[in-house]
């Protein structure tokens, strides 16, 4: 995006770089506030936030916050990203000035990208992070010194307090302002370097030394290099024989070598690092047998927070939606036509309702997540569950996903952003919707008394509990697969840092929910919308008059005595679905469905779940006349056990027969054949519109969808078979 | 004769050592802008609950590695 926002020519571009865990975010957040915007760089699903604030004189800046990188050499797409915009002066987002924030209690590592950033040349702030932690360590820093040595402006701050930002604030305006030009050279190159750097020079518009350098050793991947450049640096490469990778060890080292000096003489720190209280709860957290536990434990708080959190405000959307609906009504129904009020109704409120839905459960989630994070802990589960997880093509922090994943798929896969491996982040959001979410339960609940009428309660809970267990084998199963077929030139890394454990920064945590639900509505409403319409729209409207032949159909069945008069209303409700164009297309689709035991009905149902799967038990019954029960049944399911709920749609399923050979359609097979559809298939819109924006293509959505269809047609068929030959 | 050096997989929990080189190019890379540089003292916290990654510190930094990339890390004995 980056683009979304618009800039001025007048606006300073300031750039904020660091490690990972530098306290960059909290940095960023202090300066910023709510004036950010969360977008991907292009072309890569790289996050990048973007804020504004303005200097005292009235300059306004723009602040790129960078993904956390340690080096100019990076591993991951995320530091890539740096390289990326660092190396190519006509970047759009090509700072003016750069802000590095490093970690004052182990300045040394942060000293190796900031060395690396000086030798290009872009005037920068060191800014010293976690002065308050120092100072509680006993750390001491002589700014004045390190400012000479380094030959950049260095200022102190505390990101989570707050202090001295007024400090860096007027360091930024100093330096945005001086006319002075900078000039900043930290490491000399040795003679490999130096050759390949000045034939560079020679074939390109040469800015700096250090950066063409670098364009030496990224050729291979930076995506600003014309085809021809590209060729021209490989020949540079190979008649010079640079050896990169050995090259890259080495200036590390020398930069180390040079530095390490500087840190030793303006900063007295403690010789031992004592035992601390992150050590004493790493041995607990972190244990080989308690650790993992724990974690479950973790998560179990996690899901039982989404899933009683989704039981409550679930409840209030809803009344807030008919509250909504029959308001709508009374205002409109006066003045307009009636196909414009429906459409209004179970169109656009419909949609309104599947994007209103997530929030509560999606602000839930990222609260937790940031909350976990923030603390330092996730870290942690990705150090303990990664060996398990990439046997499936993912990685530890993928758990996290999958276990969310049974509360709703959709916050779960937006969570996935944490995972910094592609092809790891790829399949996580590709398997877990097959985790049974919670929007899978009603109709479950419908299904398994009706498939197995003679059991009892004990064996239904089994069959319950059989469902998510299939959920998890379809997940880590295709995991598997998808991480043997799929082929990734990007190295898996763990090399892992675990930050120190420390207090939440609330604003930090709230920042991010507010980022995190305003990204998800701006992104899902519009397909969403496009989506309940055109259900709206086939559920509707058929070939010909379709209320006129509902309403003779009714009558007739009122005369031949198969129906009474008092349910006539229900009656041409259920014909006008039959004879709509979603009847149609659940008749047509028939043939398909008909080798797993299902009817056109179950089509019916089937297509309309693609609202959000438990619309499934509404669809069942409009279809069986029973609309005007429908909802009231539906809301007192809340005060009944489980397996009791929706009796009488229960009812009507059991007694149903094939319109073709009369026998009954919910036989075990059928039930059970269709229980696992539901837990297989991919059958919600907002979970595919989701995957489609983290992944950045409807590919992906795409295959997803064909993929979990096709595997839960297969299995739904093979249990069709396997029961009735059992039975 | 060449001598064979420890990697760091074959410390023991608690135990420390110091680290010489790297057998790979590219993890070193990573592994010194992380802080992990020869002639630091690396001390094995201890190993994930499934083996496969291990949990160290070096200079009061805490990382996870996995055993793949701790196999490129070879130690004073």
């Amino acid at each position: 995006m980056l683009g979304k926002m618009e800039r001025s020519e007048q606006v300073l571009k300031v750039g904020l770089i660091g490690n990972p865990n530098s306290g960059k975010s909290t940095v960023f957040n202090q300066l910023t506030g709510l004036r950010q915007k969360t977008g991907n760089f292009p072309g890569v699903t790289v996050e990048v936030k973007e804020g504004r604030f303005t200097l005292p004189k009235g300059q306004a800046v723009a602040l790129i916050d960078f993904p956390g990188a340690y080096s100019l050499y990076p591993t991951s797409t995320d530091e890539k990203v740096l390289v990326e915009v660092l190396a190519n002066t006509s970047d759009p987002n090509f700072p003016d000035l750069l802000v590095f924030v490093a970690d004052v209690t182990h300045l040394e590592k942060h000293l190796l990208l900031f060395t690396q950033v000086l030798d290009l040349n872009i005037p920068t702030i060191l800014a010293l992070n976690m002065s308050d932690v120092a100072e509680a360590e006993g750390i001491k820093v002589n700014p004045t010194r390190l400012s000479a040595q380094l030959q950049a402006p260095v200022v102190f701050i505390s990101g989570r307090t707050g202090e001295n930002l007024p400090q860096l604030i007027q360091a930024i305006e100093q330096l945005a302002e001086s006319r002075d030009p900078w000039k900043s050279s930290f490491y000399k190159m040795n003679n490999d370097e130096l050759r390949i750097s000045e034939a560079v020079c020679q074939n390109f518009a040469c800015t700096n030394p250090y950066r063409a350098l670098l364009l030496a050793h990224h050729k291979d991947w930076l995506r600003f290099l014309s085809p021809a450049e590209h060729a021209t640096l490989d020949t540079i490469v190979k008649t010079k024989q640079f050896q990169s990778l050995l090259q890259q060890v080495d200036e590390t080292m020398v930069r180390y070598d040079q530095f390490t000096p500087i840190v030793r003489d303006t900063v007295q720190q403690p010789s031992v690092f004592p035992v601390t209280a992150t050590d004493r709860i790493d041995a607990i957290l972190t244990h080989r047998i308690f650790g993992p536990f724990l974690f479950l434990g973790v998560m179990l708080l996690v899901f039982m927070v989404i899933f009683y959190g989704y039981e409550i405000t679930g409840g209030w959307v809803e009344s807030t939606m008919a509250w909504l609906i029959e308001g709508t009504e009374t205002l409109l129904q006066p003045v307009s036509a009636g196909w414009v009020v429906d459409f209004i109704t179970k169109g656009v409120l419909e949609g309104f309702k599947g994007v209103l839905v997530f929030v509560p459960q999606i602000a839930l989630l990222s609260l937790l997540i940031a909350l976990l994070e923030e603390v330092g802990y996730l870290a942690r589960a990705v150090f303990m569950f990664d060996k398990m997880m990439r046997r499936f093509g993912m990685n530890g922090r993928s758990i996290v996903a999958l276990i969310s994943g049974g509360a709703c798929a959709v916050p779960a896969i937006k969570g996935t952003r944490t995972i910094g491996n592609w092809k790891e982040r790829l399949i996580t959001i590709l398997v877990t919707p097959f985790i049974s979410c919670s929007a899978r339960i009603p109709v479950y609940m419908v299904l398994i008394p009706v498939a197995l009428p003679n059991a009892n309660w004990w064996v239904w809970a089994q069959v319950f509990g059989a469902m998510y267990l299939l959920g998890v084998l379809a997940a880590l199963g295709s995991g598997w697969i998808l991480n043997k077929v799929m082929k990734s030139r990007e190295a898996t890394f763990l090399a892992l840092e675990m930050p120190v454990y420390r207090a939440p920064h609330w604003k930090n945590v709230w920042l991010t929910v507010v980022d995190k639900v305003a990204n998800f509505v701006s992104g899902v409403w519009k397909p969403i919308l496009l989506i309940t319409s055109a259900l709206w729209f086939l559920s509707s409207f058929g070939p010909g008059d379709v209320a006129g032949k509902a309403e003779q159909s009714a009558a007739e069945d009122i005369e031949a005595g198969i129906a009474a008069d008092s349910v006539r209303g229900d009656l041409e409700a259920s014909y006008r679905l039959e004879y709509s164009w979603a009847g149609k297309l659940g008749k047509t689709i028939e043939p398909v469905i008909r080798p797993l035991g299902y009817d056109w009905k179950i089509g019916i149902g089937i297509l309309s779940s693609f609202l959000a799967r438990e619309v499934f038990n509404s669809t069942m019954y409009i279809i069986y006349s029973l609309e005007s029960v429908g909802a009231a049944e539906e809301e007192a399911a809340g005060d009944q056990s489980p397996f009791e709920r929706y009796s009488s749609l229960k009812d009507k399923m059991a007694m149903d027969t094939h319109r073709d050979s009369r026998e009954k359609i919910y036989t075990p097979a059928t039930g059970l054949s269709l229980l696992v559809f539901y837990a297989l298939a991919m059958q919600c819109m907002s979970t595919l519109v989701v995957v489609k924006n983290e992944t950045g293509r409807w590919r992906w959505a795409v295959l997803q969808f064909v993929f979990m269809g096709s595997l839960a047609y297969v299995l739904s068929w093979i249990t069709y078979m396997l029961v009735n030959l059992i039975a | 004769m060449q001598r064979r050096h420890r990697t760091l997989p074959e410390l023991k929990a608690s135990e420390s050592a110091q680290a010489i080189s790297f057998t790979d190019p590219s993890l070193a890379c990573k592994l010194t802008a992380m802080g992990v540089l020869p002639g630091a003292i690396i001390e094995m916290v201890r190993k994930s609950p499934f083996g496969d990654a291990f949990y160290i510190k070096v200079d009061g930094i805490r990382l996870a590695l996995r055993s793949e990339e701790a196999q490129t890390i070879l130690l004073t004995d």
